[in-house]
């Protein structure tokens, strides 16, 4: 309502700070390319096109994430990107290498935080080190940097349940990182947690990423931590599973949470939901009212 | 400001809520002590049950097979018409008497109805229990009894049967002062008539009978080189260990493989299932046929017995650990080997702990079964023997015995659970062991409910 009375800039128009930030990330190497990626799923009912025809490609230390509809697969690209499940057909290249399988050079950092309860803090840090095959005395150092860095050091004895859900998902990060990945996928990282704590948590992942070498491929539904972490967005569509839309996010960077009301990022906001949610979709909504009690004082 | 403290209505009884701590103890203490006062009431409190009279002068009847002696049990509706067939008899003898024409019998049959005295003379410790047949000492005995020297103060005699006494020790008498076993009388004796005290069935003896039972069996060496009860203890023991440990060496890595790969699930899990419902007592004579009778198909029944169980219940585990886990660590940069060693084993331990914990228990159901296949050992074989003789009273400390073994193992076990697996919930909370509990409670008094003021 609000976005529809306020003069809006299009979501396609950039400051020119913008654009030649856009114009130097399209001149970085390619990190990850995707290649006309399909997905279908055998249920009893039939095929089901969760993925069709996905092409895209991220370019070095870029923050690229990923909206839709529920059910639109967003999470089948990610674990295909990851190498968790494998697509019906089509490729994945990372650095022009074909991806088969999990592997350390693509990190992961899931919604249900997935730290091993066995292992203490910083013994989950040191868990991709030590598989790397460096030396425990190193791989404890390097683990406490990162502990350093996500602000945890003096937990780093402590055993995962101990921690708070902001606080497991900042491990689970720094277990991703210390591995020095390539490319960090997300998927949903900060949805289990409340909304304090989920903001605080999106300004942390934006100071971690411009300190660190690493391109983030961010899978969200909430549109404002989209435009909020974002160089680009990809829009997917459901049944099938298609990009709708590749969005330049025009807000300039360093982002700060005082930019959400920017009219940029409010037109992008505003072209995102009707992406995601057609307005004519809308109309035909119905809900019928029916009042079963009256307070009889009129007001509504 | 006066202070309300919330009283909570119907304390005991809320649906999924933790009564407080003390609460908590005064049930578990509950839990132990009714069954214990409920067997203590029925064994001393007469007529709550009592439905037998347990006999300690015996008597048997012309033409009755059946030959009761001391210490039998006949029940309370047969005892009377015992009773009236020995008094009949009596009357017989009395009255063929009065018409001074008694009645003669042999000799032998006389001393078999002077015999019966034996009971009363082992119970007061005038006899030893191999005397029973010392005629001598019974015609001292008779004596004593009929002319008031001796009192019997372990068994009251009624004052019918202290006639009889008089009765027969007249005749005994007057055929001769002495005692000379060949000029007993043939003139009949009268018969001791049954007397006894009310008691429960031979299945139910009472705890002192338990106790003390079970007492010198632990602590007497039993002749004809049987074992003694620590070492039948020590032997089943034995056999339970090894049939566990074989189970858990075998089964555990086997079951790991079924949770983490469908191959071996596949291939493996199907057979087993079918493999665990034919019933492994049934193998015992197999494996009799082939280990001997020795111990090997005991701790091969016990094997067998668990393995299966361990093998379905084990891989099921490892399936229900987090496949978010196993993707996190493929995506650290973990190989096969890596993500079971370091992921599902150390993922799935404490919840493997327990299945063994509770697959121990199914254990001893074997050990049970297996120590009665070939050769009769251990706890089981006692209690086999003794159970056959109707010595119930040397049974039941044996059964008690296996269940505080289980049960205390168990406890201990739970308790070291916090101990292994400090990661876990509970090992965070408050100590839960029972026995910890338990102490704790002693201690602390304030949490108990007529504490809240």
């Amino acid at each position: 309502m609000m976005s529809n009375s306020l003069e809006l800039p299009s979501y396609l128009e950039q400051s020119s700070a913008v654009s030649a930030r856009f114009e130097k990330l399209q001149n970085r190497p390619v990190k990850l390319k995707v290649e006309d990626l399909t997905k279908k799923f055998d249920t009893p009912k039939g095929d089901i096109l969760a993925l069709n025809n996905i092409n895209f490609q991220i370019h070095r230390r870029e923050f690229v994430s990923v909206i839709g509809p529920s059910g639109c697969g967003k999470t089948t690209l990610i674990r295909i990107l990851a190498g968790l499940d494998f697509p019906t057909s089509g490729n994945v290249f990372l650095e022009g290498r074909r991806m088969e399988g999990p592997g350390a050079e693509r990190g992961m950092v899931f919604q249900d935080y997935t730290l091993f309860p066995w292992l203490s803090v910083k013994k989950n840090v040191m868990f991709g080190l030590e598989i790397k095959g460096l030396g425990k005395l190193n791989a404890e150092a390097e683990a406490m940097e990162w502990l350093e860095i996500v602000g945890l050091a003096k937990f780093a004895d402590a055993y995962p349940e101990q921690l708070s859900g902001g606080m497991k998902q900042r491990v689970a990060i720094a277990r991703s990182l210390a591995n020095r990945p390539e490319i960090l996928f997300l998927d949903e990282p900060f949805g289990a947690l409340d909304a304090q704590t989920r903001s605080s948590m999106q300004a942390y992942l934006l100071k971690i990423w411009q300190n660190v070498d690493v391109t983030v491929f961010f899978v969200t539904h909430d549109l404002d931590e989209a435009i909020y972490l974002s160089d680009r967005i990809i829009v997917l569509r459901a049944n099938p599973g298609e990009i709708d839309e590749l969005i330049e996010v025009p807000v300039p960077r360093p982002r700060s949470s005082g930019q959400f009301l920017t009219p940029e990022f409010l037109a992008t906001k505003k072209r995102l939901e009707e992406l995601i949610r057609p307005p004519e979709l809308e109309q035909n909504e119905v809900i019928p009212m029916i009042r079963l009690t009256e307070v009889g004082d009129e007001v509504e | 400001m006066s202070e309300k403290k919330f009283r909570k209505r119907n304390y005991w009884f809320n649906i999924r809520k933790e009564l407080a701590p003390g609460c908590g103890t005064i049930l578990t203490v509950c839990s132990f002590s009714i069954p214990l006062l409920v067997w203590v009431t029925v064994s001393y409190v007469p007529f709550i049950w009592h439905p037998d009279i347990k006999l300690e002068i015996s008597a048997d009847r012309e033409g009755v097979t059946t030959v009761f002696t001391a210490g039998d049990r006949v029940s309370k509706e047969f005892f009377p018409t015992f009773l009236k067939g020995v008094r009949e008899e009596n009357n017989l003898v009395l009255s063929a008497r009065k018409e001074n024409n008694p009645l003669s019998v042999t000799r032998r049959e006389n001393i078999k109805r002077l015999r019966h005295l034996a009971p009363l003379g082992i119970a007061n410790g005038w006899l030893e229990s191999d005397e029973q047949q010392n005629d001598k000492k019974l015609f001292e005995l008779w004596k004593g009894l009929a002319e008031g020297t001796l009192i019997s103060t372990e068994i009251i005699l009624n004052k019918e049967n202290l006639e009889i006494i008089k009765d027969n020790w007249n005749v005994l008498t007057k055929a001769s002062p002495d005692f000379n076993l060949k000029l007993y009388p043939t003139e009949a004796l009268l018969k001791l008539l049954p007397q006894g005290v009310p008691s429960n069935p031979v299945y139910l003896p009472a705890p002192h009978e338990v106790l003390s039972a079970g007492w010198s069996d632990f602590n007497t060496v039993p002749e004809n080189g049987m074992p003694t009860m620590w070492e039948r203890y020590r032997h089943s023991l034995t056999i339970i260990f090894w049939g566990f440990a074989y189970s858990c060496m075998l089964g555990i890595p086997l079951a790991i493989l079924c949770g983490s790969f469908d191959f071996f699930s596949k291939l493996h899990e199907p057979f087993i299932d079918f493999f665990r419902y034919m019933p492994a007592p049934t193998f015992s004579v197999l494996f009799v046929a082939f280990l001997g009778t020795s111990d090997a198909p005991k701790i091969m029944l016990v094997f067998i017995g668990t393995f299966f169980q361990l093998v379905l219940v084990i891989a099921n585990t490892t399936r229900l650990l987090e496949n978010s886990l196993i993707e996190a660590a493929q995506t650290l940069g973990a190989n096969r080997r890596q993500l079971l060693t370091r992921i599902i084993l150390p993922g799935i331990l404490p919840n493997l702990y327990n299945d063994l914990r509770i697959l121990l228990g199914w254990a001893w159901t074997w050990l049970v079964i297996a120590e009665l296949i070939g050769e009769k050992t251990g706890l089981t074989g006692f209690i086999d023997t003794q159970g056959t003789r109707y010595n119930f009273d040397r049974v039941f400390p044996v059964i008690i015995l296996i269940g505080l073994t289980g049960f205390f193992t168990d406890r201990l076990l739970h308790w070291l659970r916090h101990l292994f697996f400090p990661w876990t919930e509970e090992a965070r909370q408050a100590p839960k062991g029972l026995l910890t509990r338990f102490l704790l409670s002693l201690n602390d008094r304030n949490t108990c409910f007529w504490h809240t003021k």
